[in-house]
């Protein structure tokens, strides 16, 4: 299924998102590296799905938005873009600082959205370890700290394989200051969400790396047991990328969960 | 030309070896290598060494403010010139400066200055700078931020200082709803602002807009002019003319009798250039903290990281000065002519260069230097 790309417009702001497969809406907001594009597990939900996976404000090639100040702002700006992609009730999948902004969107207006899927997220503080300063390492020192063993994605080659070239340069500068604008302080978590969690009773699945070296997986604990309505999957020998590290896992386990009941 | 005393207060009381074992010395080289005797002593030092280069005709007397490093524990740049309002007599005490991005209440630092200026009887020279990305990081200011906090730090602290309170402030980063400090600067409208240099064009271009005494620090004389020229650019937009009392530099420089003991002392700044400046690249600029076009200069100013430079090279660089009388009054007029600055900054005292050299290269710089290049 070849996704197409589209510049959705929200609030004056273009969001370049990719689109693509058939069946009901999936919202699937990226991390803080970046949106990496139509990825292999992307192309296994797309047989069921119709994917929707927007790079979020000031990231990637979408424009700017330099005068949001948390991902709550993100948050809220999604929820519009539900409203001007007309994708009516979506399921909503995300990673990282996506799954932390999707656990906001849920808490904000949790009728809007038919199932979560949240993939090591950050957003609640850890109960004993720490989230990895991210900003405090380089690129490549992040990139070895973010994956559990670079043999076993299938996908390392294209995606991590080369050297960027200046304009991908470029673009990861622009995602990192954006990462930054929005998750500085408090760091990557918002003291008052695990408050606001037992609103959310629409169905979840949290998804965890074992090895998680950014985000602690007594991180994923910690939102199963704020989730009325929530599971926790860990997957042994990955990191914090698990659609990239294990994809066809991944796929599987998103396609198992949402493909289930129909809506609720 | 005046010259400016300059200590960085450093810290450089332990093993070297114990520091190599760490990334950087600033930020995660522990502080149980902090020796609190040691360090009250040498703030006694430190302040002797000032108030000697009061006496000895220093137009002026700077001092800094870092924070995690053993390089510069004069963490509060406000607390020592109200020490040295009160211990000295004739110099300016000028603050390169206070680190506007990291500071949260700039009403706080508006009163602060006022209360230096009143103390020191109208000597202080107030710098703003930006700060390096250690004190972001030691602050946990959001470095995307730190120039739009720096302007409006800046913008609020110069109306404490010439608007009548009370007034209202509701800005992007501060908010103040009853400003009316009770504590003005003895210097109308307001004590003479400067600003340091070292990479970035739109400061150069900010500060000639506003004709602030511009500084650039430690960088090759041709990359000095570049920003001086960034400098001229922004003056002439404002309608200003630049002379040389808008123009400063800044280097290392150490005199003795002979320019063997010269140059033994001056080696102890290699520690400042080197180790002290060894750190990840994102400590120092951390994501977003500089502008597309400033993370080019700097590229361009730092074709080689000062760390990376021996100590003959950096005298062949002119970033160090050390010699007799005769021949530092020599250097500092190449720097007046090549630069055409009215003010130079002698970082004069680094390390583990000990009390009595220092005193000495004080003595000598006020009874033979200073008075030599007053007429440049």
């Amino acid at each position: 299924m070849r996704p197409r790309e589209e510049t959705i417009s929200v609030g004056g702001i273009g969001v370049h998102t990719w689109v693509g497969g058939h069946g009901e809406p999936l919202l699937v907001l990226h991390g803080a590296g970046g949106n990496r594009g139509w990825t292999r597990w992307l192309d296994q939900v797309s047989e069921r799905f119709t994917v929707w996976a927007p790079t979020h404000p000031g990231f990637g090639r979408s424009d700017d938005a330099d005068w949001m100040e948390g991902i709550d702002d993100l948050a809220r700006f999604y929820l519009w873009f539900i409203e001007a992609a007309k994708l009516g009730r979506p399921h909503l999948l995300g990673h990282s600082i996506g799954g932390w902004t999707a656990a906001e969107m849920a808490t904000m207006s949790a009728g809007a959205l038919a199932r979560l899927v949240l993939v090591a997220p950050v957003g609640i503080k850890p109960e004993t370890a720490e989230i990895l300063d991210v900003f405090y390492y380089s690129p490549a020192q992040l990139l070895t700290m973010t994956v559990h063993d670079p043999k076993t994605v299938p996908e390392w080659q294209e995606l991590y394989g080369r050297p960027p070239t200046p304009q991908e340069i470029e673009i990861a500068t622009r995602n990192r200051e954006m990462a930054a604008r929005l998750t500085w302080k408090p760091y990557m978590h918002n003291p008052r969400l695990a408050h606001f969690l037992p609103r959310v009773t629409n169905p979840t699945l949290i998804v965890w790396g074992r090895e998680d070296r950014v985000v602690p997986v007594e991180c994923g604990e910690q939102y199963r047991r704020g989730l009325p309505n929530s599971t926790l999957t860990v997957l042994e020998g990955c990191g914090h990328l698990p659609p990239i590290e294990q994809p066809d896992v991944f796929a599987r386990l998103v396609l198992d969960f949402l493909g289930g009941d129909s809506r609720r | 030309m005046k010259l400016y005393y300059f200590s960085e207060m450093p810290h450089h009381e332990f093993p070297d070896e114990e520091g190599d074992k760490y990334p950087s010395l600033r930020l995660e080289f522990p502080n149980r290598f902090f020796d609190r005797e040691k360090a009250a002593a040498n703030f006694r030092r430190y302040l002797t060494e000032y108030e000697f280069a009061d006496q000895a005709g220093f137009a002026g007397l700077m001092i800094n403010e870092h924070h995690s490093t053993p390089s510069c524990v004069n963490v509060g740049v406000n607390m020592t010139a109200a020490v040295l309002g009160r211990t000295t007599r004739r110099a300016k005490i000028l603050l390169l400066g206070n680190i506007l991005p990291i500071e949260d209440n700039p009403v706080r630092m508006a009163e602060q200055l006022a209360m230096a200026d009143l103390i020191s009887g109208g000597r202080v020279l107030s710098g703003f700078v930006r700060g390096v990305g250690v004190e972001t990081w030691w602050a946990n200011s959001n470095p995307v931020h730190n120039r739009e906090r720096f302007e409006e730090c800046h913008d609020l602290i110069l109306k404490c200082w010439t608007e009548p309170g009370p007034f209202r402030w509701e800005g992007r980063h501060y908010h103040f709803r009853h400003v009316n400090p009770w504590c003005l600067p003895l210097q109308k409208p307001h004590p003479p602002i400067w600003i340091p240099g070292t990479a970035s064009p739109e400061t150069a271009v900010w500060a000639g807009r506003r004709g602030y005494t511009y500084v650039p620090f430690l960088v090759p004389f041709e990359i000095a002019r570049e920003l001086f020229d960034f400098y001229r650019q922004g003056a002439a937009e404002a309608g200003r003319t630049v002379t040389q009392d808008n123009l400063g530099f800044l280097i290392c420089a150490v005199t003795a009798e002979t320019k063997a003991k010269a140059l033994e002392a001056g080696r102890h700044f290699v520690w400042r250039m080197g180790p002290t400046l060894r750190a990840p690249a994102e400590w120092f600029a951390p994501v977003g903290m500089r502008s597309r076009a400033g993370s080019q200069f700097a590229l361009r100013a730092r074709p080689r990281s000062l760390a990376t430079m021996s100590y003959e090279e950096l005298v062949e660089g002119q970033f160090i000065v050390a010699g007799t009388p005769d021949e530092v009054i020599d250097r500092f007029a190449r720097v007046q002519r090549e630069l055409g600055v009215g003010h130079l900054l002698l970082e004069a005292q680094e390390s583990r260069m000990d009390h009595p050299t220092t005193m000495r290269s004080i003595e000598l710089m006020g009874a033979k230097v200073i008075p030599a290049v007053a007429s440049l």
